[in-house]
């Protein structure tokens, strides 16, 4: 077999054993992209955590007490109510396992399983963001209400944002899957998609710890 | 393949910045001084992206 024969193969000899190379144990340039273009997210969403950190570490006491304004105190202490946004990084969690099983089928040709399993994490992605702006709707307080209001929207609207464009990223993956494009050859689209749902999965936690636990 | 060379050893480069966040941390914090947490954040959140980078870096690489 010459070397071009199988310029891309998942290469059981390769140093990362699952992500489609070249022959040669190089990673393809699609996922190299995707991993490249998750480098500049991760730090994106750090500038977010860090002006959050700093204004919760120069707070007198986190949650505020806004004085006078009872309910929008008691609106800020997400702690005591964090079952919804639990039950949202539930969907997410499933829709990143869903994901992944998607990602196996396709290395198996299994296009069916494939298929199915893509449409799921979309569902269950965009429950997700219905789940967010339900959550929006009836919170209690806004964006312009302190500082508080302002890093709970810029973080968890951020990662809207992200979820969103995920869902048009699996939408895309999902309609190349149907029109058959997608092979166990083949199948890059679906890695890089994978990789970037799982970074907004784990996004998400960290959100959730952050903001709902810790 | 030489041993420096696998992808694994990238989480090596993620905590040398993940240290350097701790000690940036910890000589304020014992020396009673303001701790900066924005600046914290960013160089543990650096070691993650790092550690990235590097995986590429490495396992990008052709073996030949």
């Amino acid at each position: 077999m010459t070397a071009d024969s199988h310029a891309l193969t998942t290469a059981e000899h390769s140093p990362v054993a699952g992500l489609t190379h070249d022959a040669r144990g190089g990673i393809s340039n699609p996922i190299l992209g995707m991993i490249l273009f998750i480098c500049s997210e991760v730090m994106f969403f750090s500038g977010l955590f860090a002006a959050y950190f700093a204004v919760r570490a120069a707070a007198p006491v986190w949650p505020p007490i806004v004085e006078g304004d009872e309910a929008l105190t008691e609106a800020f202490r997400l702690h005591d109510e964090p079952w919804f946004a639990l039950g949202l990084t539930i969907i997410l969690v499933l829709s990143s396992f869903t994901c992944q099983f998607a990602v196996w089928a396709i290395r198996k040709d299994d296009r069916t399983g494939f298929i199915r399993n893509i449409g799921i994490t979309l569902v269950l992605g965009i429950v997700f963001l219905i789940g967010q702006a339900y959550d929006y709707a009836t919170l209690g307080f806004g964006i312009s209400d302190g500082t508080f209001g302002t890093t709970f929207y810029t973080l968890t609207g951020f990662h809207g944002a992200h979820v969103f464009g995920g869902a048009i990223m699996l939408s895309v993956v999902l309609y190349r899957g149907l029109a058959g494009q997608f092979s166990a050859r083949h199948h890059d689209a679906v890695e890089a998609t994978s990789l970037y749902w799982h970074f907004v999965d784990v996004v998400w936690i960290a959100l959730f710890s952050t903001l709902y636990i810790l | 393949m030489h041993p420096l060379r696998h992808p694994r050893n990238a989480i090596f480069v993620g905590l040398v910045f993940t240290l350097i966040g701790f000690i940036y941390w910890f000589v304020p914090y014992v020396l009673k001084i303001h701790v900066d947490y924005a600046g914290v954040t960013m160089l543990a959140v650096l070691g993650i992206a790092m550690a990235l980078m590097a995986y590429v870096l490495i396992a990008g690489s052709p073996n030949d």
